[in-house]
């Protein structure tokens, strides 16, 4: 997607990855951006979330969606310790409830 | 109540908006008021809790870190999806909106409801409407604010911006 989706997130700072990020992925332990449920978010609107800001097909922003409402929660991303950051703070942005830990969920 | 036309419907010339003179004003009043806790309200005042939610459970030197370095970013990226939403609801000769406008009333709406549903405490089924409810008048108010967001996502779905 582009126009306001990519103006909103591109004015956050460090949204390039850079190469070095990949490869720290291998030598630590990765990191997991987790989306809970909760009452308030539309159901339309977390899987919409979803396509928008990883750019999901349909069909596994929708998967993933179920996943947070029937199991109360759902793996989004993974990655180095500044991506998931960067992705729980673009999920805060759009109102959901999101966390990020290390390797186990 | 019959309703001609949904709310944001796609049409030839682009996404079409359908909404009367009070719906823009009690639109434009309700994300005001978010405006004005984001812009007044305390850090740790929990009506803007689902706002800023923690991004860590188990780590507070991080997680004091990431509200430092994020909470300004949140409340300014909010600001900004309110204002533009005020702006093109305030433009009564406006019938066709942006992608970008669109997805800014999707942020903003959202914002409206999830401190409007911290408010009333709501639930996974206060879909249906209970006459004796005490918070009755503002579950319909929400009900249509949920309404209006699942309109303009549909509208936003069907036309892939890519």
């Amino acid at each position: 997607m582009n126009t306001a989706g990519v103006t909103l997130v591109a004015a956050a700072p460090a949204t390039i990855e850079r190469p070095e990020a990949e490869e720290s992925i291998s030598l630590e332990h990765p990191w997991v951006v987790l989306v809970w449920n909760d009452p308030i978010n539309l159901m339309s609107y977390v899987t919409f979330v979803f396509q928008k800001l990883f750019g999901y097909s349909l069909e596994k922003a929708t998967e993933l969606m179920l996943d947070v409402h029937e199991k109360g929660k759902a793996v989004v991303a993974s990655g180095s310790k500044e991506k998931s950051e960067m992705d729980v703070y673009r999920l805060h942005e759009h109102g959901l409830w999101a966390t990020m830990q290390q390797d186990a969920v | 109540m019959a309703r001609a036309k949904p709310p944001f419907a796609t049409t030839k010339k682009g996404i079409a908006i359908n909404l009367g003179p009070d719906e823009r004003g009690l639109l434009r009043t309700l994300i005001g008021e978010v405006r004005e806790l984001l812009t007044t309200a305390p850090i740790g005042d929990p009506k803007l809790a689902r706002l800023f939610p923690p991004a860590y459970f188990d780590n507070d030197e991080a997680e004091t870190e990431y509200q430092r370095l994020m909470r300004d970013e949140l409340v300014a990226s909010r600001l900004d999806s309110i204002a533009t939403v005020d702006e093109f609801l305030g433009d009564d000769k406006l019938k066709i909106v942006t992608f970008a406008q669109l997805d800014a009333f999707c942020a903003a709406l959202n914002s409206v409801r999830l401190v409007l549903g911290t408010l009333l405490g709501v639930g996974e089924i206060d879909d249906y409407l209970d006459e004796d409810d005490p918070r009755h008048d503002e579950l319909a108010l929400y009900n249509f604010l949920s309404w209006l967001l699942d309109s303009a996502i549909s509208a936003l779905m069907q036309n892939p911006l890519a």
